[in-house]
């Protein structure tokens, strides 16, 4: 009795702590406090299994657990339901280390693993992660051949633990340029985990926000040429429905993140994040963890969105 | 034991007397961070001066020459503060930029173009001010006054144009749109415009508030509080940063 008062004394204070009336007028890089300490997880909550390396979370945590598991300060009712991630900083990550920039995509990778695995433990419902922009192919071969490799292996790799996890997968982007070993590799794996429900992982990997508006264009053009449409019927919600966030019940992120501090949407979601929350981050992708992606969540529940109405 | 009990243990500890001993922690938490807050108000309030009297050596000159299109994206509500929207658009001249586009969701600052633009020439330096898809070669400053009806729906409309020049004829070839062909829609029914280079957001949201899509792929994005809390130094500041930026466009 003592611990759930205590715990609802806190969740009533605690948002209050973070930004009087007086500061919220501030921009928000002024106001950045380290955030507070994650709670302990009770003994038999969500838990990660013995291979932290792999990244394999497990299922079958009951209701209960999983609201004692979410950190102190963040409340249920406002958790984002789409979160989206422009994954930046890989390569500086890797320079500033004396390192190849190839260990910096692979730290990449493990900062993913973590964060599919906070997404699914506090359940989030869509992670959509920006891999490998349509700009990106005019990186060096060397380069653009590891990134794909390394989608490869990675997909390859964590399958089997995405299926157990209940995690589904959808690649958007224009498929057909990517190699055809990895096009085989991603039809298999959209196959494999198209029931899963627990956490949709949508990976856009040669995706172009400008071509997605193009291609959802094309397909009402051709709607309209068979009937299915009338060209007085097409419309802004039209056009949204035919966009490749189409493939999920959240198509617009309520939440965009992007790291190592660039201030820009750099060609990713343009039409879809009409309303999302901006959050830069300064940190470099690979160094991105659950303090990080906590301090995102503080700051997005304090915010007050509006979707383009006023306020009630 | 796990950590939250260990904390709740010590807790008790301290505070005997249970949930008082608690709540008044929390006060003197909530305190303490009001403090720190109202710290870093008075420091950035302080910052905001020295730029402002440009006491601060490395404001005094700004290169503006990066910042060929700015976009402000306004609240609707807050929006409403004609004379605060009339305020920054002056500083924005003493700083010395042309071209402007403003923009707010439902068309408030498209309804007070007429207002603002007559205000603004009655200033010296507004003599030169054109309005309206302006040709962007003009000596004076240029303001674009546009909402969300000049972005999705105007998104839609192209649409329909493209489907009606290639899809509608009994021409059997029927191509794949490119980003070319939307560009080309949109020049067509008007709504061609260049892609701004910085936005800067008043409001309490961060976010673009539906600012046509199509022109933002690579537009760096700046939230400055609400308009209520502008001030000169955070404008500069803001314009100062983006020009220190490097893009490299995905390269």
């Amino acid at each position: 009795m003592r611990s759930l008062q205590l715990q609802a004394l806190q969740l009533s204070l605690t948002p209050s702590l973070f930004k009087p009336k007086l500061l919220s007028h501030l921009p928000y890089s002024t106001l950045r406090l380290p955030s507070p300490p994650v709670a302990s997880l009770p003994r038999n909550a969500i838990s990660i299994s013995q291979s932290q390396q792999t990244g394999v979370v497990q299922n079958g945590a009951p209701e209960e657990e999983y609201l004692a598991s979410l950190p102190e300060g963040l409340l249920r009712e406002l958790m984002p339901n789409h979160v989206a991630v422009i994954m930046d900083g890989n390569r500086r990550w890797a320079r500033m280390r004396g390192l190849p920039i190839w260990s910096g995509y692979e730290a990449g990778v493990r900062a993913l693993r973590r964060l599919v695995e906070l997404c699914c433990k506090w359940e989030i419902r869509v992670l959509t992660v920006f891999a490998f922009s349509s700009n990106n192919w005019f990186r060096p071969k060397v380069e653009t051949d590891f990134l794909m490799g390394l989608f490869e292996r990675g997909l390859r790799d964590e399958l089997e633990n995405f299926t157990k996890a209940g995690i589904r997968i959808s690649v958007i982007g224009d498929s057909t340029k990517l190699p055809k070993p990895l096009q085989v590799l991603i039809t298999e794996a959209l196959e494999v985990t198209k029931n899963n429900s627990r956490l949709h992982l949508i990976v856009a990997v040669n995706y172009s926000g400008q071509k997605d508006i193009v291609q959802a264009c094309q397909s009402i053009s051709l709607k309209v040429k068979d009937g299915v449409v009338k060209p007085e019927d097409i419309d802004e919600f039209l056009i949204e429905d035919e966009l490749e966030t189409n493939c999920t019940d959240f198509p617009c992120p309520d939440l965009l993140i992007r790291t190592s501090g660039e201030l820009r949407i750099s060609n990713f979601f343009l039409w879809q994040l009409a309303y999302t929350e901006l959050y830069f981050e300064h940190t470099h992708w690979p160094d991105f963890g659950e303090d990080e992606f906590l301090e995102a969540l503080h700051s997005f529940q304090q915010r007050q969105r509006r979707y383009g109405g006023q306020n009630s | 034991m796990g950590l939250g009990d260990e904390v709740q243990k010590a807790f008790c500890s301290m505070f005997p007397s249970g949930n008082c001993g608690v709540h008044l922690f929390w006060r003197i938490m909530h305190l303490i961070l009001s403090i720190w807050y109202f710290f870093l108000w008075l420091v950035d309030m302080f910052e905001s001066f020295l730029i402002s009297s440009g006491l601060l050596k490395r404001y005094k000159t700004l290169d503006i020459s990066k910042v060929q299109y700015l976009a402000i994206v306004i609240d609707s509500e807050e929006a409403l503060q004609t004379l605060k929207v009339l305020n920054l658009l002056v500083w924005l001249a003493a700083i010395g930029l042309k071209n402007v586009c403003l923009y707010d969701n439902e068309g408030v600052l498209k309804r007070s173009e007429q207002a603002i633009t007559e205000i603004l020439k009655s200033e010296k330096r507004f003599k030169e001010i054109t309005t309206s898809n302006p040709p962007l070669d003009e000596k004076g400053m240029s303001l674009e006054f546009i909402s969300f009806s000049d972005g999705k729906e105007a998104v839609a409309r192209a649409a329909n144009f493209l489907f009606k020049k290639h899809y509608s004829s009994e021409n059997k070839e029927k191509p794949n749109f490119t980003e070319s062909d939307m560009a080309g829609a949109l020049r067509e029914i008007g709504y061609e415009r260049p892609d701004p280079d910085l936005m800067l957001v008043y409001g309490p949201a961060r976010c673009h508030l539906g600012f046509p899509a199509w022109r933002i792929r690579f537009t760096e994005i700046m939230h400055m509080g609400t308009l209520k809390s502008m001030k000169f130094g955070f404008l500069v500041k803001a314009i100062r940063s983006f020009t220190m930026v490097h893009q490299n466009y995905g390269t």
